[in-house]
Formats: C-alpha cells, structure tokens, sequence
C-alpha cells in the first residue's frame, strides 16, 4: 500500500466508502450519490488514468448480498503504479450520476453498461446504445437475458427464432427474418430434397 | 493545420448538426455525410458520421458495434480453459496478446505457476505478433495515404511471422496455443532456426521500410501537425498504447507492471512529445526494433524444460500416463468434462498489447465458468480520440487520424 492509495482510501471511507480486497486488489464500495465527488478528488490527487467502467449482474449468485448490479470504475494512477477500483451497487430501475461531463474517457464506458445491462447514467450528455441495435430489447449482458436456442426478441415484434431461422436458410420456409435463404440463389424447395440414392448400379 | 479543440469545448454529439450559420454574404449549411461501414480506409467496419463546413470536419460521431459478437456474453458459458478460443478473435491482428492478458488473469484466480519455458515462449510470441501487428498498420497506415507499394512490403515480412505461427501452432490466425497454466504443446523443431533467421533479416526490412516513407515530402506534409493530441487530451480520453505515447504518456504496462517475466529484458518505452500522426506512425516503427530486441533476449534465454504446470488441478496429465494410471484419467476427465473452479473472487491483470492497455477483468464464483469476463480493450476506448484529433481539420486528414490511431474492428465491438 502506497501513502497514495491510503490517502485515497481514507477520504472515501470519509465519503461513505467501504473497503475492500479481492487477490490483492483495493475495491471501495460508494454510495452511488458520491461517485462525482469521488472521482474529482482522486483524478486530483494522482489516479490520472481512467481505464474503465462496467457492470456485473449478480443475480442468481446466492452468496451475494446487497443490490443486484455493480458498476466497477476502474482507475490508474500512472507515477505509482497504483490500481483502484471503485465500486458502486444499484438495483435495477436506479441510476448512477455521469461522470462524463467531467471526464471524457467515460463516455463510451457509461454507454456500453448503459446497452448491456440497462443500467441509466442521469447527466450523460449523449446516452444512447453503444453495440447493439437500436431495435434490440433487452440488455445482453444480463444474466436473466436468454441465449442459445431461445428467440431473441426484437422491438417491433420482429424476433429471431432458431428454428425457422435454420428452416429459412434451408430454403423450406421463407423464414420470419425475412432472409429468404436458397430461393434468393433461385434453387427452389424441391431441389434442396436430399437426392434419393440411386444406388451404384451404374 | 488541424489544431485539437480543448476537450468540453467542442459541441455535444446530436445537437447542433446541419445548423445553419451565415459567413460574410454567403449563407452555408453543414453538409452530413456517412463514411462507412463498408469502406476500405475505415480499417473494418467502422462507421463515422461526419458534419462538414466545406472541407472541414465540424462535428464526427463513430456508430460502432457492426462486429459485435458478444464474446464475453459466450465466455460466461464456457469453461476457463475454453474461454481462449475466444479471446484471440478479439483483436485478430494482435491474437497472442489477447490470449496472454486472458489465461494470465486466469492464473492468477488460480495460483498457476507457469514454467520459465512457456512465460519465454509466451515472450516471443506476443513480441512477434505486435511486430505482425505493426506491419499490418506500416501497410495500410501509408494505403490510406495513397502509397500502393509499402503494403507489399509489410505484408511480405508479416507473411514470414505467419509462417513461424502456422509452424507452432497450426494456424495463421486464431491461435489459441497458450493454455492456462502454460502452453498447449512445445515448439517444434526448427522454430528457433526460423526466427534467428527473421531476426536476422528484420532490421534489413524495417530500414528498407524507413527509406520508403521518411523522407517522403507527401507523406511529411499529410501527418506533421496533424490530429494533435496533446498529454492532456489523451488522458481526458482515456488512450493508451503507443498512441498515447507518442503524446507524451510514458505508460507501458510491460514496464510499469510486469509480467510473464518482462522485467527479465532490456528494452526502451519510446516516448514522443509531439504527439501528431507523424509521431504515432514512427512511434510503431521504433517499437519494432524493441520488440526485436526482447525476442532475441528471450530466444537466449530459452531453455528446455516443461511447458505447463505441473499441478494436475490445472493441467491435464501427460498422455503416456492415461494408459497406466487411473488416476490420471480421473483428473483428465474431470479438467475435460467440468474443468477446474477458482476460488471465489475479482481480477484485473492489465497487459500491454499493441492498440494500449489490454486486461481481463474475470469474476469468479466458485464455478467452473468465470461468473462474469470483462475485456478492457483498448481499440475501442481509443476511438474516443477520434473526435478531438478530427474535429476542425481537414476531411482527409480524418483517414490519416484513423490509421493512426490503429483501431481494430474486432477489439471494438468485442
């Protein structure tokens, strides 16, 4: 532990923070209220580097307590050498103060955890999807958002059903996704039969 | 000349586009126009939609996420050891990097001790492939640029560090060789043969590289002053890698916390005040040499000897011992079917890959599945540099900041 990190860590249990270690790594857990307050006095006292923020939705984790989401901001201070991560928990439906307007890097970073987990960044100049469509419903990274064979849901309605999907590519089926498989190449249900087994007569 | 707004003063995305604003007698109207995502100087499927005054770039927004493939999504569902075939196909140029930051958070969920053997080969590698990767921008940075013949020549030597790959690990890209815990297999023979001789060669190559370009006046005049980022812009945006220290950020993570044995090898973090496309492109071509110099030290000091860990909670137990040991089938199956389970916890190993900054932050709830992977990568949060180098310099000149700044379009979207 650095004179840096202790100070840092002492002025935000001022703050309300609480410490943490995880395989020697400083966590300190911050009411969501404070995070600006936090970020403009370690950004001045050496953390230069914010190199960034996400989320990690605990639910379904039984041995976690407390609210479902975290959003990890994740720091540097480049002359130390010194790491901290500073924590904020949320429940679904709350939101986080931006710290945007005061730190360019976190653009891009508050709107990829905004996609993928849903979570709102209020003072966020520009708060828009970062990776996904526009259309898509649902936040991906969600551990209750449903993968592999399940549909995955569209806002209009529009969804993307496995099943008919492979029966598009196939050509048997024009497919609700509108990709209308072989026919778009002209070769019609008929020609993509399995050919019958004329045996080796021949 | 493009000078670089301060950050906060350019106007916030979306809100004044196609405003209308009167110039002497002249009414004019920013014109909107879309470059991208199919377009061969956006380096991928960058997407840029670009306000113009005239030539000028009055406001930029990129669109990305065209090559989202939802990676970590997919390593949340697979065991640790599998997570490798994903992380490689990030960033595709700069594979082994990927693969190193992924399996060294890995290890240190789970105490691994990596033979001295792999940690040099994981060296050599890593180094070569920034080489490969730094060919690939020298091509392309200088096509986009309007010179045809230097991609050739890029291409030519990163061919010869392909082929060193396919002969280690079978394949030229996606290469998924390292294993937690160590490698997959030891070298074959002839690999040190192979890449004394592209040692040999490669300084050749790059002053060949250098004549080329250097004193080239089109190329002087379309990158000096250009898309400046200043000590404070880069870290106001966050950029790291050479990029940033060609701006004057002395950040390198194979220096400033090292690993896989770094510490071990002599060689220079360049640094660059300017911080100009000038400087970024020849920033790359400096690096080169360096990475050169580490893997001929590691190539040295490479000594026989295992090239995974022993502890059987990590690796699979020696063919030879399956037909003689219960035991050891019991281990592979488990390690095969189940795979091993960290102890419950948070880890962020940051590493230096040829784009910046690049680490796994893995969480860890006592399964056999990582509860939740997150890649830092680099290429996307320096994307965000875009918009200070772009805004108030010449159309044109927005290729040049996109070569330079040496985003890949898989690191991005993830």
């Amino acid at each position: 532990m650095s004179a840096l990190k202790d100070a840092a860590v002492a002025h935000l249990e001022t703050l309300g923070g609480q410490t943490s270690e995880s395989f020697g790594q400083t966590h300190v857990t911050l009411p969501a209220a404070q995070i600006r307050e936090a970020i403009t006095y370690l950004r001045k006292a050496g953390y230069e580097q914010l190199s960034d923020i996400f989320g990690i939705d605990y639910q379904g984790d039984p041995e976690h307590q407390g609210a479902r989401f975290h959003v990890v901001y994740n720091l540097y201070a480049i002359n130390e050498g010194e790491r901290l991560m500073l924590r904020v928990a949320v429940q679904d439906g709350e939101s986080i103060p931006s710290i945007t307007p005061q730190w360019t890097a976190a653009g891009f970073m508050e709107r990829e955890v905004y996609d993928m987990f849903g979570i709102e960044f209020d003072g966020h100049p520009d708060l828009r999807k970062l990776i996904t469509p526009e259309d898509l419903d649902g936040f991906p990274l969600r551990k209750d958002f449903p993968i592999g064979e399940s549909p995955t849901l569209f806002g209009d309605g529009r969804f993307l059903d496995p099943a008919t999907f492979r029966a598009g590519m196939l050509g048997q089926d024009q497919g609700r996704t509108g990709w209308v498989g072989g026919a778009r190449k002209g070769v019609t249900s008929e020609q993509t039969e399995p050919a019958s087994d004329t045996g080796g007569d021949a | 000349m493009t000078t670089a707004p301060k950050p906060g003063t350019t106007p916030p995305r979306g809100a004044t586009i196609l405003g209308e604003e009167t110039r002497g007698d002249f009414e004019t109207k920013h014109m909107r126009i879309n470059v991208g995502p199919q377009h061969p100087s956006t380096h991928g499927v960058l997407r840029l939609v670009v306000d113009l005054d005239g030539e000028e770039i009055a406001a930029l927004s990129p669109r990305i996420g065209y090559l989202h493939t939802g990676f970590e999504k997919t390593m949340e569902h697979r065991t640790y050891q599998q997570g490798v075939t994903y992380s490689n196909r990030m960033d595709y140029l700069h594979a082994f990097g990927h693969d190193l930051a992924y399996v060294l958070s890995v290890e240190k969920l789970m105490d691994a001790k990596v033979p001295e053997r792999a940690q040099r080969i994981r060296v050599i590698l890593t180094e070569l492939n920034r080489i490969a990767s730094h060919l690939v921008f020298f091509g392309t940075g200088l096509l986009d640029m309007g010179a045809l013949t230097p991609f050739f020549y890029g291409m030519r030597e990163r061919e010869r560090i392909l082929d060193i790959f396919e002969m280690v690990t079978g394949v030229r890209m996606n290469y998924g060789y390292f294993r937690v815990g160590g490698l997959s297999k030891d070298l074959p023979d002839g690999f040190e043969a192979a890449v004394r001789e592209f040692l040999n060669d490669m300084p050749k190559a790059i002053e060949q590289y250098n004549k080329l370009f250097e004193k080239n006046d089109i190329w002087v005049s379309r990158t000096k002053g250009v898309g400046v980022v200043s000590r404070e812009t880069a870290l106001e945006v966050g950029l790291t890698g050479p990029s940033a220290r060609a701006s004057g950020l002395n950040l390198d993570f194979r220096k400033a916390q090292p690993y896989s044995g770094y510490e071990d090898y002599t060689f220079d973090t360049i640094t660059f005040e300017e911080g100009d496309a000038y400087q970024r492109f020849r920033i790359r071509m400096l690096e080169m040499e360096q990475s050169l110099n580490i893997v001929r030290q590691a190539l040295d000091r490479l000594e026989p000897g295992p090239v995974k860990d022993p502890d059987r909670r990590i690796s699979l137990p020696p063919r030879e011992e399956l037909e003689s040991s219960m035991e050891a089938v019991i281990f592979h199956f488990k390690l095969v079917t189940e795979g091993f389970h960290p102890p419950r916890g948070e880890v962020y190993v940051p590493t230096e890959s040829a784009r910046g900054e690049l680490g796994y932050y893995l969480v860890s709830d006592g399964g056999s599945m990582p509860y939740r992977v997150k890649a830092r990568v680099p290429s996307l949060i320096n994307l965000q540099a875009l918009e200070p180098t772009c805004v108030g310099g010449l159309f044109a000149d927005m290729v040049v900041n996109i070569a330079t700044l040496d985003p890949v379009m898989g690191d991005v979207d993830k």
